[in-house]
């Protein structure tokens, strides 16, 4: 009920300005109605950030756990892990403050590119922090590891947390678009968090099936394994392009699929 | 009450079957975790062991927690909270029966579907992959039974008691939370407790998480050896469930009292 209010009342305010034409300029519009929205309720901010804080603090525990008993895990080092940990964090704020606002606004009827509207219209800006808390734990690990990237490890750092972006869109849109087939889309982001849990730690630990899975069907080993490989400087640059071309192919994937989900539900709704 | 009881069960199992799709969703959320913290272990143990766990007991270890996790899980503190937030406790506070009747119908009936799907998976994979099998142990089954049926019940207590805070705070559900990234720990989710430090493992037994998880599943995979080891275990599960209990109903005595006099 409440996000049908909201809705109506961002409608009534776009309504009173001048009707922007780009969507882009309409989706700014509403995020600038959204941080309006949001700085009324600072206290969001304070408990947004501890549950960050908290999240990460149980992970870097998990670690302590894991390497309380080895040395290295799929060959990587504590702190070479730590740093992929802040790249899933900087992700995972990706993730909360842009593509999960939008879930359930499935607004098919307004006259822009219903994907795109449906993915970007909301923002949660408290969940900002976790992309700098994310790229903050990644450049202490850094520290820690004595490592300062290059200008080129830099770089294809920037390239392939790019792509990692695309491909944790692609993945959203796919379930997404399986909303127009089950019930409910509340549901189905928990089954993200349940397969993006995979990706906290780097491929090379899993065992071959798990392995083959997070690199070829669900592609998550190219969201945080590869960027994080950038940066400690163990990314050959090969797999750089490659990761650049599954973002391509699994942003198109979805695409189709968003398309012909699309197709379905106008269809059976006459 | 029996009858009551059928009627409850009844329906909130063809509740649930409108929604099996989203019962599948939940069921994989509650499968990944392990599975992610076997292949880890899988990959840490090598051909070796950690800790006197072997592969196979790594991957026996996971499969007892997706089973018994799915038996003893409560999601009331969620729903409690809606309740009282959304004035949905109203009408139930209405009917002629406690609202935790109702909540205790929803968990039977979640839990009969759930882990017997988790169950009849674990039954195939172990045709295909001996490391999960279980050694023949009616007897020992037959107490896991009563240690599941006691961490069931305490684990719905401690949800009950905690979605109740909502009458009090809004943020029921992120406290709900904070216990859950505890028990990750201490109730074994991630690792037997024979691998944590011995001081946390020793908090998890002094507490009550080892009596909601852990101990039932290391029953279940026959690493609690010992007449004596087992009493221990299952009085500590009934003194906390005691205490929980005894939670609840200052809680929800309290909690009712003062809704109450906010309705006016």
């Amino acid at each position: 009920m409440e996000q049908w209010a909201d809705e109506t009342n961002a409608a009534n305010l776009v309504m009173m300005f001048r009707v922007p034409t780009s969507a882009f300029r309409l989706l700014s519009a509403f995020w600038r109605l959204n941080v309006a929205e949001e700085l009324q309720y600072r206290a969001n901010f304070i408990a947004s950030a501890l549950g960050t804080v908290f999240n990460m603090a149980t992970a870097l525990l998990t670690l302590s756990l894991f390497f309380h008993h080895t040395t290295t895990l799929g060959g990587w080092d504590y702190w070479e892990i730590v740093v992929l940990l802040g790249v899933f964090n900087a992700l995972t704020g990706v993730i909360e403050a842009v593509l999960r606002p939008g879930i359930g606004q499935l607004v098919l009827v307004k006259p822009v590119d219903a994907q795109g509207f449906v993915s970007f219209r909301q923002l949660d800006i408290w969940r900002l922090t976790d992309i700098v808390l994310g790229l903050g734990l990644a450049g202490y690990a850094l520290f820690r590891l004595g490592h300062t990237p290059s200008l080129a490890q830099l770089i294809a750092f920037g390239l392939t947390l790019a792509a990692a972006a695309v491909v944790v869109y692609a993945i959203w849109v796919v379930l997404m678009s399986l909303a127009f087939w089950f019930v409910s889309v509340e549901n189905i982001a928990v089954l993200f968090d349940a397969v993006y849990e995979g990706a906290r730690y780097p491929v090379s630990a899993y065992p071959g099936a798990l392995r083959f899975l997070f690199v070829y069907l669900i592609p998550i080993a190219w969201t945080t394994t590869i960027p994080a490989s950038a940066l400690t400087g163990r990314l050959r640059p090969e797999i750089g392009l490659a990761a650049a071309a599954v973002a391509g192919v699994a942003f198109g994937l979805a695409r189709a699929l968003w398309r012909t989900a699309l197709r379905r539900y106008a269809g059976a709704s006459g | 009450m029996i009858r009551r009881y059928a009627a409850l069960i009844r329906n909130a199992w063809l509740v649930d079957l409108q929604y099996r799709a989203s019962i599948v969703l939940w069921l994989l959320w509650g499968v990944t975790e392990p599975a992610i913290a076997l292949g880890i272990w899988w990959a840490i143990a090598g051909d070796g062991s950690v800790a006197g766990y072997a592969r196979a007991d790594f991957a026996r270890y996971f499969f007892a927690v997706m089973l018994i996790n799915q038996l003893t899980i409560a999601w009331d503190s969620w729903y409690l909270d809606r309740w009282i937030r959304d004035g949905e406790l109203n009408f139930r506070l209405a009917r002629p029966l406690h609202p935790a009747h109702e909540a205790v119908a929803e968990n039977l009936a979640y839990k009969a579907r759930t882990a017997s799907v988790i169950l009849v998976v674990w039954l195939v994979v172990a045709v295909a992959w001996p490391a999960v099998r279980l050694p023949f142990a009616p007897g020992r089954w037959a107490i896991t039974a009563v240690a599941v049926v006691l961490a069931a019940a305490m684990r719905f207590f401690i949800s009950f008691t905690t979605g109740l805070l909502a009458f009090w705070t809004t943020r029921a559900t992120a406290i709900m939370e904070l216990h859950a990234g505890m028990s990750l720990f201490l109730a074994g989710r991630i690792a037997p407790l024979a691998l944590l430090p011995p001081a946390v493992a020793g908090i998890a037994g002094v507490l009550w998480f080892r009596s909601m998880l852990a101990f039932p599943v290391d029953l279940l995979t026959g690493t609690v050896q010992g007449t004596d080891a087992l009493l221990r275990g299952l009085g500590g599960q009934i003194v906390w469930l005691g205490v929980w209990i005894l939670a609840y109903r200052v809680a929800w005595s309290r909690g009712i009292r003062k809704y109450g006099a906010v309705g006016g």
